[in-house]
C-alpha cells in the first residue's frame, strides 16, 4: 500500500463518519454579517433599535441554527456524530517528515460540528445572545453618542471569531478564531479608548496573548512536522500509528514519540496559558476589567478564556500521549487556582474579585484536564460559564444601579432594592462556592475527585499536593464570594453618605471623567501607592458629599427587564446545569461525559488500585463541610458584624500579609522590572547603536570620502599639478636662457654662426 | 521574433507611464489639475493593461512567458529580452497596482513644481516595471540603476528638511552595492566566454552557468556570492545595511515612501531569488550561516528599534527592516514553502506597509508633524481613519483573516523545517511586532484628545479611494490566498531544483522510508489496522489499545 493510499484510507475513514452539510457555515457567518452591516452602516443609523435588531438577530438565528444542528447530531449514531462543511482551500503549509515524506499540508477553510464543538457552539451563541440582550440595557447610555453601533459590531465580530475557534475543523481554523477573539478582546477592553488605562489594558491583553501565541505556533509547527496535517479527523486517525512508532527523528534528533508529543503539547499549552490566563501569563485578565461589563461576562468569563481548555480537550488525543505535558497542565492549573483565589480575598473592586475568581476557576478546569479527566474539566467550563456570566452581569447591574461605582466599600444593602439581581447572584454564589445541589458543586467536586483518585490509583504524592491546593482554593472561593455578596447586598447602603462605620472610600467615579464614566477599574494606583490602608481611612461624611453623591439624589434601584432577565436565566442555569453530569455515585448517569466520550481518549488506570466508593462519598461530604465552613467564616466576619471589625483586626495583626495579597504579590511590578523595562532599555541602546555605530559608519564613510577627496585635491593641486607645473617652470626657466639668444638681430646670428663654424672646423680638422 | 499580443500588452503597460510622462512635458506648468489627473489616469491605464496578463499566464509551466526578444548590441551579446515568470509577474502586477495609489495620494501634499513631480513619478514607474520584465542582465542593470534617478529627485526636491542628505545617501549607498553586482556580472560574463566562447547577457545563460561556477575555486564562489549579496542586501535592506532606509522614508514625500516600501525594497528580495540563488547556489550555501544570522538579527533588531521610535514614519521604516528580515529567512530556508512564503510576504508587505505610510501621510498633511507625542485620541474625531489604520496595523502584525498572517505562517513553517531554532527566534518577533505597532496605535489613536487634534478632519473621498484597493487586497489575500500562491508554484519549484537539485529526490526517499516504516508497523499490529479501517473515525479516536502505547500511563 502506498503512502497516498494509506493517507487516503485514513482521511476516508474520517470522512465516512462525518455528515456533510451545506448550511453549517451560516452559524459563524451570520454574526459576521451582523458585524459588517452594523460596522459599515451603523454610524449613519439614527435609530439604535436597528442596530439592536441586526446584532441580536444574527446571534439569535445563529443560536437557533446551532440548536437545530445539535438535534441533528443527537439523531446520529453515537460513533458518527459529526457534521462538517468544507468551504474552500485556504492555503498550503510545509508538511511532515515523519510519515508523508516532505508533503504539503493543505489547509481548508472548513467547519466541523461534533459533540464537543457543538456543545461549545451552544455555549457561545446562547451566552452570546443573552449577553447581547443585557448589553442593550447596560450600554443604553452609549446610544446617544454614536458609540453604540461600534460596541455591537465588535461583539458580533467576537461571536464570529469564537465560533471559528470552536467549529473550525483544523488547528489553523482554531488559530484564526484564537487571534480573532484576541483582537475583539483588545478592541472591547479598550472600548472607552479615550481613557488611557483602558487602552493600556487592551494592549496588555493582546501582547500577553501574543506570548502565548508564540508557543501555540511552535506547537502546531511541530504537529505539522509530525502529522503532515492539521486536520483533527486525519490526525486522530494517524495518532495511534504514530505513537506506536519505535522512534521518530526530526531535525536529526531521534526520540520516542512520547518525547515529541510532550514537546508539542507543552508548546501548545503555552498558548492556553495566554488565552486562558494561567500563571505566568494571567496578569492581563484582571486589567481587562477596564472593558464594559458585558464584555467581561462574555469574553473574560464565559467564552474566550475557555479557549485554552477547548484546545486541549480538542487535542486530547495528543495530550494523553504526553504525560509530562499533562502533569504541567495539572501543576499550573493548581497553582493558578490557589494563588488567584487568594488574590481575590483582598480586592475591593467588585469586578476585580470576579476577575481573580475567573482566573482561579480556570485553574480548576486545567486541573481536571491535567488529571486526564477531560470531560470533568469541560463540564466545569459550562457550569462556570453559567454562574460566572450571572455574577458578572449581576455585578454590571449593581454597578449601573450604584451610578458606576465599582468599589464594594461604597455599596451595601442592595438586596432590598434589587431583589432579582440579588436572587440570581445569590444562586450563582452558592453554585461557585460548591454547595449542593447547585451546579458548581458537581463540576468542581468531580475535578477534585479525579485528581485525588489519580493520586490514589498511582500513589502519586504530586497529585495529592495538587488536590490540596485545589481544596484550599475552593475554601478561598467560598470565602471571597460570600464576602462579595456581604459587602454588596447586605448591611445598609453606604453610597448615599450614610456610613456609620467609616467603611467607604472616596469614589473614583466622579474624578475620572466628564461623561458617564464606566469608572476607573485600574486599581493599580490605589493598590500600589497606598496598599491596603483605605480600610482605616476614616472618611468624613462631608468629604463624601463633596465628591458628589449628592447629585444622585435617587438611590440605587432595580435595573430594567432586559438586564435582569439574562442575569436570572444564567442564575437558573447555575442551579440546574449540574444535573447534566450527575456522577453514578449519586445515582446519576453522567450525560455530559457520555456525550463527549466518543471524542475522548482515556488514560487507562492500571488495575487493582481503584479508590473505594466510600472514599468518594467521604470526600464529597468533606467538600460540603469545607465550603460551608468557609462561607460561615465570611458570614461571621462580614455579615454578623456590619462594622467588619474582625477583618480590620486581622489586617492590623498581619499588615504584611494583607499588603502582599492586596497588591497581588507585586507580579505586575516584577514583570515591569524584570522584562518590560529591560526590553525597553535594550531597545533604546540598540537605537543608539543604530544611530551612532551603524549609521555613524555610513556617515563616517561619507566623511572619509570627502576628506580623501580634499586630500586628493591638495595632492592634485600641490604634488601632481606641482610636478606638471614644475616641468613647465623648469622649461620656462631653461628656455629663458635660450630665449635671450633669439634676439632677432642679424649680427648676433652671424656671430653665432661664425662661432659654430669655427667650432666645427676645429673639431673636424684637429681630430 | 514576432511579438505575441500578451507581450505587447506587457510592453505597453510597462512603457505607458514613460510615454505619458513625455506627453505631459508639453503641458504648461501651471495646469496642476491636468498633471494630477493625467498621472492617475496613466497609472490606471497601465494597471488595466496589466490585468489581462494575470489571466493569460499559464500556471502549469515554469518557463518565462510573454517572452519577446530583439537584438540590441549583437557583438556584446546584449538583447532587448523581456518576459516574465510567475514570480516576476506577481511583483510586476503589484507595481502597476501601487502606481495609481501613489499618484492619487500626492494630490494633497505636493504644493509646488507639479509638472516635474508627476513626470518623475511616471518615469520611476516605468523603470520599476522594467526591472521585473527584463530577461537580459544588462537591460536589468540599466532599469535597476535608472530607477534611482527619479527617486533621487522625488526625495531631493519634494522631501522634508533633510531631503538632500537622505536623497544622496539613498543614491550612493545603493549605487555602491550595484557596482559590486556589476563586477560580479562581468566576472560571470567573461567566465562564460572562457567556457563556451560566446558572449551572452541573457539571464537564462547566466543561470545556466551555475554548474560551471560550482567548479571554480571556493574563494571565487564566495566572492561572487558576496558581491551579489551586498548589492541586494543593501536594497532589501538587511541589517546592518539598512540605515539609509529610515532617512529616505522620513524625508520622502508620502508617495515616495509608498513606492520605496511597496516596490523598491522588493527589488532586493527579487534579486536574491532571481540571481544569487540560481546563479551561485554553492557560494550561497557556504555563506549561509552568516546570511541567516543577519536575517534573524534584522527581525529582532528591527522590531526592538522600532519600539523606541518617536517618529511614526521611522517606526514603520524599522518595522520594514524586521518584516523583510523575515522574508529573507524564508528565502534562506531554500525549500518550496519558505521561498513561496517569502515571495508571498513581499506581496503582503507591499500592501500593508504602503497602507501604513499612507496613514501616516494623512495626519502629516493635516498637522505637519509625524511625532507620535503630538497625537492622541484621534479615534474620536476620525473614526473612518481609525478603522482603516487599525486594519492596516492588524495586517502588518499578521492577524489571521488578513494577508500578513498567511505569509508569516508559511515563512515560519518553511523555515522551521530547515532551521528550527532560527524559526523559533523569528516567531518571537511576532510578540515584539504586536507590541510596537499597538503601542504606536494606542498613543496616536487612543487616550484623551488634545485641543489642536479635535479639529482634524476625517478622510475625504479621495483618501478613502486610495485606501480601498489596499483594504480589498488585504482581506482577499487573507481569505483566499490560493491564486497568489498557485501562480508562483512552478517557478518556485524550478528555483528549488536550481538551488538544491536533490531536494525532491530526498522527498521521494523520505516517502519510501516512511512507507517502509509504516509497513513495518502495520505488520506489528495487523489486527488493529483492520479494526481501524472498519470503524468510523470517532471510534479510532478511542482505541482500546491505548494502554499499550508508551505515553499512555502516568
Amino acid at each position: 500500500m502506498s503512502i497516498e493510499q494509506a493517507a487516503g484510507h485514513l482521511i476516508g475513514a474520517a470522512g465516512a463518519a462525518s455528515t456533510g452539510s451545506g448550511i453549517l457555515w451560516l452559524i459563524p457567518f451570520l454574526p459576521f454579517f451582523g458585524f459588517l452591516i452594523n460596522g459599515l452602516t451603523g454610524r449613519r443609523l439614527k435609530n439604535t433599535k436597528v442596530v439592536d435588531a441586526i446584532a441580536l438577530g444574527s446571534v439569535g438565528i445563529s443560536f437557533l441554527l446551532t440548536i437545530y444542528f445539535f438535534f441533528q447530531l443527537v439523531a446520529l449514531p453515537e460513533s458518527s456524530r459529526s457534521i462538517h462543511q468544507n468551504l474552500w482551500t485556504w492555503f498550503d503549509l510545509g508538511g511532515a517528515r515523519v510519515f508523508g515524506g516532505l508533503s504539503t499540508a493543505t489547509i481548508k477553510w472548513a467547519y466541523k460540528f461534533d459533540a464537543l464543538s457543538g456543545a461549545m457552539a451552544i455555549l457561545v451563541t446562547g451566552a452570546g445572545f443573552l449577553i447581547h440582550l443585557f448589553s442593550t440595557g447596560y450600554m443604553s447610555e452609549e446610544r446617544n453618542d454614536g458609540r453604540y453601533y461600534r460596541f455591537m459590531a465588535y461583539m458580533n465580530l467576537f461571536v464570529f471569531s469564537m465560533l471559528n475557534l470552536v467549529l473550525g475543523a483544523n488547528i489553523l481554523m482554531m488559530f484564526l478564531g484564537w487571534e480573532g477573539v484576541g483582537v475583539c478582546s483588545y478592541l472591547l477592553i479598550g472600548f472607552y479608548f479615550d481613557r488611557e488605562y483602558a487602552a493600556v489594558a487592551g494592549k496588555k491583553a493582546f501582547v500577553f496573548n501574543r506570548v502565548g501565541d508564540f508557543g501555540f505556533m511552535i506547537g502546531f509547527f511541530l504537529l505539522i512536522m509530525l502529522f503532515g496535517t492539521v486536520d483533527y479527523d486525519t490526525m486522530m486517525g494517524m495518532v495511534r500509528n504514530l505513537s506506536a512508532a519505535p522512534s521518530i527523528t526530526l531535525f536529526g534528533h531521534t526520540a520516542t514519540p512520547t518525547f515529541w508529543f510532550n514537546l508539542s503539547a507543552c508548546c501548545l499549552f503555552v498558548g492556553a496559558m495566554g488565552k486562558s490566563a494561567q500563571i505566568p501569563l494571567y496578569v492581563w485578565l484582571p486589567d481587562a476589567m477596564a472593558g464594559p461589563t458585558p464584555v467581561s461576562a462574555l469574553i473574560h468569563a464565559a467564552t474566550m478564556v475557555t479557549s485554552g481548555l477547548y484546545m486541549i480537550t480538542r487535542l486530547n488525543f495528543i495530550y494523553v500521549q504526553a504525560p509530562v505535558a499533562l502533569s504541567l497542565v495539572l501543576l499550573v492549573g493548581s497553582l493558578t487556582a490557589l494563588f488567584a483565589a487568594t488574590m481575590g480575598l483582598a480586592q475591593y473592586d467588585i469586578k476585580k474579585v470576579l476577575a481573580y475568581s475567573t482566573v482561579s476557576q480556570l485553574g480548576f478546569m486545567f486541573m481536571g484536564l491535567g488529571a486526564g479527566a477531560f470531560s470533568a474539566g469541560m463540564f466545569h467550563v459550562f457550569t462556570h460559564a453559567a454562574f460566572k456570566a450571572c455574577l458578572f452581569l449581576g455585578s454590571g447591574s449593581v454597578i449601573v444601579a450604584c451610578h458606576h461605582e465599582q468599589d464594594m466599600r461604597n455599596m451595601g444593602g442592595l438586596r432590598k432594592v434589587m431583589p432579582w439581581t440579588f436572587a440570581s447572584m445569590g444562586l450563582a454564589t452558592l453554585a461557585i462556592a460548591g454547595v449542593p445541589p447547585f451546579s458548581g458543586f458537581f463540576s468542581k467536586d468531580e475535578i477534585l475527585w479525579k485528581v485525588f483518585e489519580h493520586g490514589w490509583n498511582h500513589q502519586g504524592t504530586f497529585y495529592f499536593v495538587c488536590w490540596g491546593m485545589g481544596m484550599l482554593a475552593a475554601f478561598c472561593t467560598a470565602f471571597y464570594m460570600v464576602r462579595l455578596m456581604a459587602m454588596t447586598f447586605f448591611g445598609e447602603y453606604r453610597g448615599a453618605g450614610s456610613d456609620p462605620f467609616g467603611l467607604t472610600v472616596p469614589s473614583e467615579v466622579h474624578h475620572t471623567s466628564d461623561d458617564h464614566a464606566h469608572p476607573h477599574t485600574d486599581a493599580h494606583a490605589d493598590a500600589h501607592t497606598n496598599p491596603g490602608l483605605h480600610v482605616f481611612d476614616p472618611q468624613p461624611a462631608e468629604e463624601l458629599t463633596d465628591h458628589g453623591h449628592a447629585e444622585h439624589a435617587h438611590g440605587p434601584a432595580e435595573v430594567p427587564w432586559n438586564m435582569w432577565v439574562p442575569v436570572f436565566i444564567f442564575g437558573l442555569l447555575a442551579v440546574v446545569l449540574g444535573f447534566l453530569n450527575l456522577p453514578p455515585s449519586l445515582g446519576g448517569n453522567e450525560h455530559f461525559s457520555k456525550w463527549l466520550e466518543p471524542l475522548l481518549y482515556q488514560i487507562n488506570a492500571p488495575e487493582g488500585h481503584h479508590a473505594a466508593e466510600s472514599i468518594e462519598y467521604g470526600l464529597m461530604g468533606f467538600a460540603i463541610v469545607w465550603a460551608l465552613s468557609a462561607m460561615g467564616l465570611a458570614w461571621w466576619i462580614y455579615i454578623t458584624d456590619p462594622s467588619w471589625s474582625r477583618a480590620k483586626a486581622f489586617v492590623k495583626r498581619f499588615p504584611q500579609v494583607f499588603e502582599w495579597v492586596n497588591a497581588k504579590y507585586y507580579v505586575d511590578e516584577f514583570y515591569d522590572a524584570m522584562i518590560i523595562n529591560p526590553i525597553k532599555q535594550l531597545s533604546a541602546q540598540l537605537w543608539s547603536f543604530d544611530t551612532w555605530v551603524l549609521d555613524g559608519t555610513v556617515n563616517g564613510a561619507g566623511r572619509f570620502t570627502v576628506m580623501l577627496a580634499k586630500a586628493s585635491d591638495w595632492f592634485d593641486a600641490k604634488v601632481v599639478d606641482g610636478l606638471v607645473n614644475s616641468v613647465a617652470w623648469g622649461l620656462q626657466k631653461s628656455s629663458s636662457g635660450f630665449r635671450t639668444m633669439q634676439s632677432g638681430q642679424v649680427q648676433n646670428y652671424a656671430f653665432v654662426m661664425i662661432l659654430g663654424f669655427l667650432a666645427f672646423a676645429c673639431w673636424k680638422f684637429l681630430a | 521574433m514576432s511579438m505575441s499580443s500578451s507581450a505587447l500588452l506587457m510592453l505597453l503597460a510597462t512603457f505607458l507611464p514613460l510615454l505619458g510622462g513625455l506627453v505631459l512635458l508639453f503641458v504648461p506648468n501651471e495646469k496642476r489639475e491636468i498633471f494630477q489627473k493625467g498621472a492617475v489616469a496613466i497609472m490606471v491605464a497601465s494597471f488595466l493593461l496589466s490585468v489581462p496578463l494575470w489571466f493569460q499566464y499559464d500556471r502549469g509551466s515554469d518557463a518565462v512567458q510573454f517572452a519577446y526578444s530583439v537584438s540590441w548590441m549583437p557583438s556584446l551579446g546584449v538583447k532587448f529580452n523581456v518576459g516574465m515568470d510567475g514570480i516576476s509577474l506577481l511583483l510586476w502586477l503589484l507595481t502597476t497596482f501601487t502606481g495609481p495609489i501613489a499618484a492619487l495620494c500626492s494630490w494633497g501634499n505636493i504644493e509646488e513644481r507639479w509638472k516635474e513631480y508627476y513626470i518623475w513619478m511616471l518615469v520611476l514607474q516605468t523603470s520599476l516595471l522594467g526591472v521585473f520584465i527584463a530577461q537580459d542582465m544588462l537591460l536589468f542593470y540599466i532599469f535597476w540603476e535608472v530607477m534611482l534617478v527619479p527617486m533621487y529627485f522625488l526625495i531631493g526636491i519634494w522631501g522634508g528638511p533633510q531631503k538632500l542628505y537622505a536623497a544622496i545617501k539613498l543614491f550612493l549607498y545603493t549605487l555602491s552595492g550595484s557596482v559590486l553586482m556589476m563586477v560580479a556580472i562581468f566576472a560571470i560574463y567573461f567566465l562564460q566566454h572562457k567556457t563556451n566562447n560566446a558572449y551572452d547577457f541573457s539571464i537564462e545563460s547566466f543561470q545556466a552557468m551555475a554548474p560551471v561556477i560550482a567548479q571554480q575555486t571556493k574563494a571565487f564562489q564566495v566572492l561572487l556570492a558576496l558581491a551579489f549579496f551586498l548589492a541586494f542586501a543593501i536594497k532589501v535592506p538587511m541589517f546592518p545595511f539598512h540605515t539609509w532606509l529610515p532617512d529616505a522614508h522620513v524625508q520622502a514625500p508620502t508617495a515616495g515612501s509608498v513606492i520605496l516600501a511597496g516596490i523598491m525594497l522588493k527589488m532586493g528580495t527579487y534579486g536574491f531569488v532571481r540571481f544569487l540563488l540560481p546563479i551561485v547556489p554553492d557560494g550561497t550555501k557556504m555563506l549561509m550561516p552568516w546570511f541567516l544570522a543577519l536575517a534573524i538579527i534584522g527581525v529582532i533588531y528591527g522590531a526592538l528599534v522600532a519600539m523606541v521610535q518617536k517618529d511614526m514614519k521611522k517606526l514603520v521604516a524599522y518595522s520594514s527592516v524586521s518584516h523583510l528580515g523575515l522574508c529573507m529567512l524564508g528565502i534562506f530556508a531554500l525549500n518550496p514553502w519558505g521561498l513561496k512564503g517569502a515571495l508571498f510576504q513581499m506581496l503582503n508587505h507591499g500592501i500593508s506597509t504602503p497602507g501604513l505610510f499612507l496613514a501616516v501621510g494623512i495626519v502629516y498633511e493635516r498637522r505637519h508633524t509625524r511625532m507620535i507625542a503630538d497625537y492622541g485620541g484621534l479615534s474620536k474625531t476620525m473614526p473612518i481613519y481609525a478603522t482603516i489604520f487599525m486594519l492596516m496595523t492588524m495586517s502588518s502584525i499578521g492577524l489571521p483573516l488578513l494577508n500578513g498572517f498567511i505569509g508569516e505562517a508559511t515563512i515560519l513553517m518553511g523555515t522551521f523545517q530547515t532551521w528550527p531554532w532560527v524559526a523559533v527566534l523569528a516567531t518571537s518577533g511576532i510578540i515584539l511586532g504586536a507590541a510596537y505597532m499597538l503601542w504606536m496605535f494606542q498613543r496616536v489613536m487612543f487616550g484623551p484628545i488634545s485641543e489642536v487634534n479635535t479639529k482634524m478632519a476625517d478622510l475625504n473621498f479621495r483618501e478613502i479611494a486610495y485606501f480601498t484597493p489596499l483594504l480589498i487586497m488585504a482581506v482577499w489575500i487573507g481569505l483566499y490566498p490560493k491564486p497568489f500562491m498557485d501562480i508562483m508554484d512552478k517557478p518556485v519549484r524550478k528555483l528549488v531544483l536550481q538551488v538544491q537539485p536533490d531536494f525532491f529526490k530526498a522527498e521521494a526517499l523520505d516517502a519510501k522510508q516512511a512507507e517502509a516504516a509504516k509497513v513495518g508497523m502495520h505488520g506489528m499490529e495487523a489486527t488493529d489496522v483492520k479494526e481501524h479501517e472498519a470503524v468510523p473515525a470517532e471510534h479510532t479516536a478511542k482505541p482500546s489499545a491505548e494502554t499499550a502505547t508508551p505515553g499512555g500511563g502516568h
